[in-house]
């Protein structure tokens, strides 16, 4: 089976390479052939040459490999987690690499150690030399991977998916620190994303790969302005984009899905799902040919898109009415809710009367939720968007607050709640690995709550669950399949598809595309458009990317550390963002248009935990705009700034305003 | 419908064929080694020696018109012990009781010991914390002495006949084994349980509405099956060893039954060297079950562990 096929790429010094693509595109596979890192049953094909500054990495051996790797061609893992070692204190094993470097006295090496820390902008790299990993926060171990990787100066560096865990906050610093430290030691770098944001804004170029070849390469200017494969297109317009809103513009899908390893066709690799595609496509393979200076693409068409004669048009799939949102009736309210908790209790708690501070999850969070509408829910993680879902779907009993449905009070959690009022809330969760039993199969899954909750009899839950497979988008044959056998995106559809089996009135969709792949992630957010306008159900969705909640909710609330600070019509939040949170959220998105190279505004440090929330304003430590010792006493009040559109901050929604107005026209300047 | 949607041979047959070599392959894997084809091919023999035990028996078990101490030979293949019962005879009659009693102990052991185990687990909380330092506590004494106990317990309730009491004096190493292995199942049963829990689709069940018993043995328990597997066949092994080890002490079978340990026990100290054989053929057929027993389970795990 061949992973990765013909594969070239000249990345010079200086040069920050990205390398885009979906998972199983065999970005990664690039990654490890280049640093001759491939499994047992993995090998480099003869006559691949991988030059190495002159020399030619294939034909090196392990010992010599190891040589480079120490010195001169270094790897900035997905997970940091697992790859520092649990079990020894980070200062001891950035030291083991100082000294793998050159002989030095101890004392030089600690001293060094605590410099490249410094160099990474860790606060207090003293108190860290001494932690184990896993008491550092994710952002915290990507600095220290990447402090590594750079200890030994490399001439090169291979980054794969270095921000990809991360919260969009830190996400933003850790991409400012990696341009930063490549730029200034004029090393050269393959950046390894599935985010064509974050290409845009850290890459000079870049090569946009899909099942296992290279369809275009070019000078990231050029891919973003006037790209010329068809899939690069596509890709472009499926991610939603801050302020883009479904009802202005829906996002395009690509259909079907990139073709196994196993079944790669003889011919484009991408003709299945091309909109563009004709006969030669399906029967001979493109060439990788040179359309301009500096710029490659493999398609038969390229010439016809670059002179403008063809448009690669992908379908839409939504056609959404513009209803008006204030005549809807509410759905669902919450009062006040809070949720606190007490520390954990065990056995040796309860008997030694040890009682920790209660933990504040969520705090006073007042919403209204509207019939057949979408109210977004935003935050970082650690704000408490789920314990907020969870004690509105009736998982997490409420410390305090209520909840109503449809006028009705909701007492107690799910096990007190009629089979009526069960019916009417579902759920999408964010992970589809977990949300399926394994050993239960797609009709199964679908049947049981049309047996429980619509009380359908087993022939009428069949026939029921096979219509939903369709309204989803997937065919009637997969009630037979086990989990196991679909892919992400399918198994997603499949929880969507159980989720709509009580026709319920809200779902509270919990990051349910976050794990998902670009071009799946456009389709189900479609889908959950198109399902909505059919049957009328209201969602609560939550996710951490105010791009995606602000292209799918009509209503989005920003959610900080428990508390809401801003609330308001999606339309109105983005332009300008008022809240000192909303903007630095919003500034944190990168923008997949490498004109817009913007000025990120960033939070300084990590999310404060909850158990030790700041006094006053939850937001103060990190604000960019802090106005002073009020922040830091007083809990701000809510102000209206007219729309439905609240803020709570000590400064005024004309103060926050003017503020914007004045960083815009400085950035302008 | 056909001819919009033609019906997919096509689509079922990779399926079949994955199910059919997935059994085919657990076949072969679990043959692959030799030593998980000998274990097993034991096991399958004193199965069959269980059930069809009396056919095979020449003479009865407690027939004692034998000469005494009578050396092996074509007459009596083990010899007959110091009461000129027949070896042979007592090692083939055996088989039935020491299987039974450690394979039906392990079942109850292990279906009690599931239910206790997904259900602590899954509730969670005090209740997990109160019976899971209870089973803790419980595992720190050794299971001999734990089996020694509860035999001395139900031993001296001299129940009248026909009493609950004087069945579960007669099954009593059998309440025995469950109730030494209750503890070690729930334990393994309640790690994985509180793996499962966390996951999404537990939620889901629910936020349904389905009831506790459903959760635990419908959405759970396939997911704790294969470590289950691997616990059950491990229990059995040991089962069968504290059987045997109960008989030796005089605690467990009572004479005259072929108990397997009862029997090392009788024909040993003085008596020994007039008949060596009525020691020696019990004790073998012992370290050769336990052993067998022993390696099979060890090919389950290998397998179900690799997934």
């Amino acid at each position: 089976m061949e992973a990765v096929h013909d594969f070239r790429l000249a990345i010079q010094s200086g040069q920050v390479y990205g390398l885009v693509g979906e998972s199983g595109s065999g970005k990664s596979t690039v990654a490890s052939a280049v640093m001759r890192y491939v499994p047992h049953n993995g090998r480099i094909e003869r006559g691949s040459v991988v030059n190495f500054q002159g020399v030619n990495l294939v034909e090196k051996s392990l010992r010599e490999m190891q040589q480079i790797w120490a010195h001169d061609l270094t790897l900035v893992p997905q997970n940091p987690g697992a790859a520092l070692n649990p079990s020894i204190r980070i200062g001891e094993q950035l030291a083991e690499l100082m000294r793998l470097q050159r002989r030095l006295p101890e004392s030089v090496v600690q001293e060094r150690v605590l410099e490249s820390l410094h160099r990474v902008n860790l606060p207090d790299p003293r108190a860290i030399l001494t932690r184990y990993p896993h008491q550092l926060s994710g952002g915290q171990q990507q600095r220290v991977m990447i402090a590594m990787a750079l200890i030994p100066s490399p001439q090169m560096l291979i980054l794969d998916e270095p921000t990809t865990n991360l919260d969009v906050t830190t996400e933003a610093t850790i991409l400012d620190l990696i341009e930063t430290l490549i730029r200034s030691e004029g090393t050269g770098a393959l950046y390894i994303t599935h985010n064509l944001g974050v290409v845009a804004q850290l890459c000079d170029r870049a090569a946009v790969m899909y099942a296992g070849e290279i369809l275009e390469d070019a000078e990231i200017n050029d891919l973003f302005a006037g790209p010329l494969h068809p899939y690069t297109i596509g890709l472009l317009n499926s991610i939603p984009r801050a302020g883009q809103t479904k009802r202005e513009r829906p996002l395009a899908t690509i259909p079907g899905k990139p073709p196994l390893l196993q079944e790669r066709p003889n011919a484009c690799v991408f003709s299945d799902r091309c909109p563009l595609v004709i006969d030669i496509c399906r029967t001979e393979k493109p060439p990788l040919e040179s359309s301009g200076e500096n710029r490659l693409v493999r398609c038969h068409r390229w010439r016809e898109i670059e002179a403008g004669n063809v448009d690669a048009v992908y379908p839409t799939e939504i056609e959404s009415d513009v209803a008006e949102l204030a005549h809807r009736e509410i759905l669902l309210q919450a009062h006040n809710l809070s949720k606190t908790f007490n520390s954990q209790s065990t056995l040796f708690n309860v008997l030694g009367g040890k009682v920790s501070p209660p933990t504040h999850a969520v705090e006073d969070v007042t919403l209204s939720i509207l019939k057949g509408r979408t109210y977004g829910l935003v935050g970082e993680s650690g704000s408490g968007k789920t314990t907020l879902a969870r004690m509105i779907i009736g998982l997490t009993e409420p410390t305090s607050g209520e909840i109503a449905l449809m006028g009705i009070d909701l007492q107690g959690d799910v096990r007190q709640r009629s089979r009526e009022v069960l019916a009417q809330l579902q759920m999408i969760f964010q992970n589809p690995q977990m949300s399926l039993n394994p050993y239960l199969t797609v009709g199964e899954a679908i049947r049981r709550p049309l047996i429980k909750l619509a009380q359908l009899t087993y022939t009428q839950a069949e026939a029921e669950a096979r219509r939903l497979l369709k309204a989803v988008n997937l065919r009637e044959e997969y009630v037979d399949r086990y989990p196991s056998e679909l892919s992400g995106g399918e198994k997603q559809r499949v929880a969507i598809a159980r989720a709509f089996a009580s026709n319920p009135a809200l779902i509270v969709c919990d990051e349910p595309v976050s794990a998902l792949d670009v071009s799946v992630q456009s389709a189900v957010l479609n889908l959950l458009v198109q399902l909505q306008e059919e049957r009328n159900a209201a969602y609560l969705f939550i996710s951490h990317d105010l791009a995606v909640v602000g292209y799918l909710a009509d209503y989005v609330a920003v959610m900080y550390l428990g508390e809401l600070f801003e609330v308001g019509y999606a339309r109105d939040l983005f332009s300008p963002p008022l809240h000192p949170y909303t903007e630095a959220l919003i500034s944190a998105i990168p923008v997949p248009d490498p004109a817009i190279r913007t000025d990120r505004i960033h939070l300084s440090g990590e999310i404060p935990s909850p158990a030790h929330k700041p006094t006053g304003c939850a937001f103060h430590t990190r604000c960019p705009h802090k106005l002073g010792q009020i922040c830091e006493v007083e809990s701000p009040p809510w102000q209206h700034h007219g729309n439905e559109h609240h803020i709570r901050c000590h400064r005024t929604p004309e103060e926050l305003a003017q503020i914007q107005a004045y960083l815009l026209n400085k950035a302008k300047a | 419908m056909a001819a919009i949607d033609p019906p997919l041979p096509v689509a079922n047959s990779p399926r079949r064929i994955q199910r059919l070599t997935s059994l085919r392959r657990f076949a072969t894997e679990f043959f692959r080694s030799p030593q998980t084809a000998i274990g097993t091919l034991i096991v399958i023999f004193f199965l069959l020696l269980a059930i069809f035990g009396p056919a095979f028996a020449p003479y009865k078990a407690n027939d004692q018109n034998h000469p005494v101490s009578h050396q092996p030979s074509a007459e009596y293949p083990m010899g007959t012990d110091y009461l000129g019962r027949d070896v042979y005879s007592r090692v083939i009659l055996g088989a039935r009781s020491i299987l039974v009693t450690a394979g039906a102990g392990t079942l109850i052991a292990v279906v009690l010991g599931t239910f206790l185990g997904l259900a602590v687990g899954y509730q969670g909380g005090l209740v997990d914390e109160i019976i899971g330092r209870f089973i803790d506590a419980f595992l720190a004494l050794p299971a001999l002495l734990i089996a020694l106990v509860i035999l001395g317990v139900l031993r001296n309730l001299n129940p009248p006949p026909g009493s609950w009491q004087a069945v579960l004096s007669d099954r009593s190493v059998l309440v025995v084994i469950a109730i030494v292995y209750i503890p070690l199942v729930a334990r393994v049963v309640r790690s994985s349980t509180l793996d499962v829990k966390t996951r999404e689709f537990i939620w889901a069940a629910q936020i349904r509405g389905e009831t506790w018993l459903y959760i635990l043995f419908r959405e759970i328990l396939p997911s704790v099956a294969p470590a289950l597997v691997v616990e059950a066949s491990l229990r059995f092994s040991y089962a069968i060893f504290l059987v045997a080890s109960l008989g030796f002490l005089g605690v467990g079978a009572r004479p005259p039954s072929p108990d397997w340990g009862l029997m090392v026990n009788e024909n040993r100290g003085g008596i020994y060297a007039l008949s060596p054989w009525a020691l020696n053929y019990p004790a073998l057929a012992i370290a050769v079950l336990v052993v067998g027993v022993n390696i099979m389970s060890d090919g389950i795990k290998r397998i179900v562990q690799r997934g």
